[in-house]
């Protein structure tokens, strides 16, 4: 058994070791002037010194977190409404709901940019905004993965007695959704969240094809950083790496933090 | 009127009808057992009750006022269900509190409240606990606790032993018992176990394919069913044909079965002396099964094969195929 465990143990390691190599070596290539040899040469820290001098990164981090983070929350605040209606009052048609949800996996990301530009980009109502647009494009990209975390939260809890038991307590069926159903969900939100956060941080092509300089994400500084130097590119790409740990790590902590609440309490 | 009526209840999902023409009613404080097969309608008319269906037709009152159309909330009602339905996220407190909470009750009252009935039920100790810490008797005991902080005008309990262990089952029957009769709350019990219906009940009402099948105390159901249906769920009934006992007993029972409790055979190594109020006839043993406190005895009469339940006691004892004398009175053979 101990042979099995040492044997796992191995295997595990050096498949993490594996996938942490290209980012050490990007880690690495970012802080340093050459590494053309076995060793870097000249530890320097310019190439974030450019990055953060440039004020086009910094539009381009906060404009990466807000049309990453506005579509995440719309259409987790959709999929819940929708899938509160259909489980309480339309049971029969969760499979449609499901099949509608499940549509945008088969959609490349430039056809659903083409299309969106053909149907909006004349008009002048909001939806023609590119910002609009990619919010918009953004939320149909996650939709399947948001329905599918939360859709499989729910089945592990029996939300239809839960919400008959809150009801004949004297709740509402919504506010029931909301105070019962919700936190137990949680976790499913969460990782539909990070996923969805980890998509639309590496999506390139409908941001480029949708907000054309209008939007500038850290995608775009990326391509325009890897035309001037490829170390800068490296920083960059550590940014981004920085910037989606943090934000998984806040996303974790919270959760581990309600899970701490509930086990002091326990004692 | 009653405190709890329906009314010609009718309900009907799509062509299937569930309820047929219930009428029905139940004394303030008492507790009422509704008792039946699976799929007999028992616990949607529970739930009509809670107004968690809709019945298609008729009414339902509860303390003189019409609630057939008032929503779940506003019922006033309490309910325990099959699965507990605790709410996962919260602990034990919260969980009782909950109902509490919507009343806006001040906090010192509402933690008062969750005290007193936490102690009832016997879970002061756990309140700072969630509900996936607790055992299936612990969760139960909660959630009957939930309901009845509110002090709802009903208790409404849907099977709610089913899911629990033999012997926990029979102590939780006996608590649930105590208190609702210390509380004095009217409570509608759904179960399918006539043992559960018989220790709990003041009134039971036999469902069978959405009807009421027959009506009584626990002791009027068991010891004179009305039809062969009620003999067979409510006990170990003996169901011969009337002419086959008839034929062996030399008696005269009208109708074409004949109800016998396997208690009241009674067994002998010699020979008993038939009378006017007492049946007689010989057979032999076919069968012996031990129950603890209780052997049942397969009897055969000349093809009428009876059991009869003998209290355990030495010298009582009798061999497959042994000869044997039995009696019964009269006046305890039902004919259906």
């Amino acid at each position: 058994m101990k042979k099995r465990n040492s044997s796992a143990a191995l295997v595990m390691t050096l498949v993490i070791i594996w996938l942490l190599i290209p980012l050490l070596a990007t880690i690495i290539y970012s802080l340093f002037e050459d590494w053309t040899g076995i060793l870097p040469k000249g530890f320097t820290l310019s190439a974030y010194q450019t990055i953060f001098s440039d004020p086009g990164f910094l539009t381009a981090m906060y404009q990466t977190v807000l049309v990453c983070l506005v579509p995440i929350v719309i259409t987790i605040v959709v999929v819940l409404l929708a899938l509160f209606v259909v489980t309480v009052y339309f049971p029969r048609l969760e499979k449609y709901v499901q099949i509608l949800c499940m549509i945008p996996y088969t959609i490349q990301g430039v056809i659903l940019s083409v299309s969106i530009l053909t149907l909006y980009a004349k008009g002048d109502s909001v939806l023609s905004q590119r910002m609009a647009m990619l919010i918009g494009a953004y939320c149909i990209i996650i939709l399947p993965h948001i329905f599918n975390g939360i859709r499989n939260s729910m089945r592990a809890i029996n939300m239809k007695m839960l919400l008959e038991a809150a009801e004949v307590l004297g709740e509402s069926k919504l506010k029931a959704f909301f105070k019962v159903i919700v936190p137990n969900i949680l976790t499913g939100i969460t990782v539909s969240s990070l996923l969805a956060v980890g998509l639309l941080f590496g999506d390139y092509v409908i941001i480029r094809n949708l907000s054309s300089s209008n939007v500038n994400n850290m995608q775009q500084f990326l391509y325009q950083a890897m035309k001037r130097s490829s170390t800068e590119a490296s920083a960059v790409f550590v940014v981004i790496m920085m910037i989606t740990f943090v934000i998984t790590a806040i996303v974790l902590m919270l959760q581990s933090r309600t899970s701490l609440e509930k086990t002091r309490n326990e004692g | 009127m009653s405190y709890i009526h329906f009314e010609q209840i009718n309900k009907k999902f799509g062509s299937n009808h569930v309820l047929k023409d219930i009428d029905l009613e139940v004394e303030k404080g008492q507790l009422v057992t509704l008792l039946g097969p699976s799929g007999c309608g028992k616990s949607t008319l529970l739930r009509c009750l809670a107004g968690l269906e809709q019945v298609t037709s008729g009414r339902v009152y509860v303390d003189g006022e019409d609630i057939t159309d008032v929503i779940p909330r506003r019922r006033g009602i309490g309910m325990v269900f099959q699965q507990y339905s605790l709410f996962p996220n919260m602990n034990v407190t919260d969980n009782v509190a909950y109902g509490l909470k919507l009343k806006k009750l001040p906090r010192a009252q509402i933690a008062d409240k969750v005290e007193h009935m936490l102690e009832i039920v016997g879970l002061s100790e756990k309140k700072g606990q969630y509900p996936a810490q607790l055992s299936g008797g612990q969760q139960q005991r909660v959630a009957l606790a939930r309901a009845m902080v509110t002090e709802p005008k009903v208790l409404l309990l849907d099977e709610p032993l089913s899911a629990i262990d033999a012997l926990l089952r029979k102590n939780l029957q006996i608590e649930i018992r105590r208190i609702q009769q210390q509380l004095g709350i009217t409570t509608v019990f759904v179960t399918h176990d006539q043992d559960e219906a018989m220790v709990m009940s003041d009134v039971i009402h036999l469902f069978h394919d959405g009807r009421i099948e027959q009506s009584g105390t626990p002791e009027q159901i068991y010891t004179h069913p009305a039809t062969k249906f009620a003999a067979t769920f409510i006990g170990n009934y003996n169901l011969p044909d009337a002419a086959d006992f008839n034929r062996v007993f030399g008696a005269d029972i009208a109708g074409e079965s004949v109800a016998i409790r396997p208690e009241i055979v009674m067994l002998s190594k010699q020979p008993l002396g038939r009378t006017e109020t007492r049946l007689t006839a010989k057979g032999k043993i076919v069968q012996h099964i031990s129950h603890g406190s209780l052997i049942r005895f397969g009897v055969d009469f000349d093809g009428l094969l009876l059991n009869a339940d003998v209290v355990y006691e030495s010298g009582m004892d009798f061999a497959e195929g042994e000869t044997v004398y039995a009696a019964v009175k009269k006046e305890l053979v039902i004919g259906l």
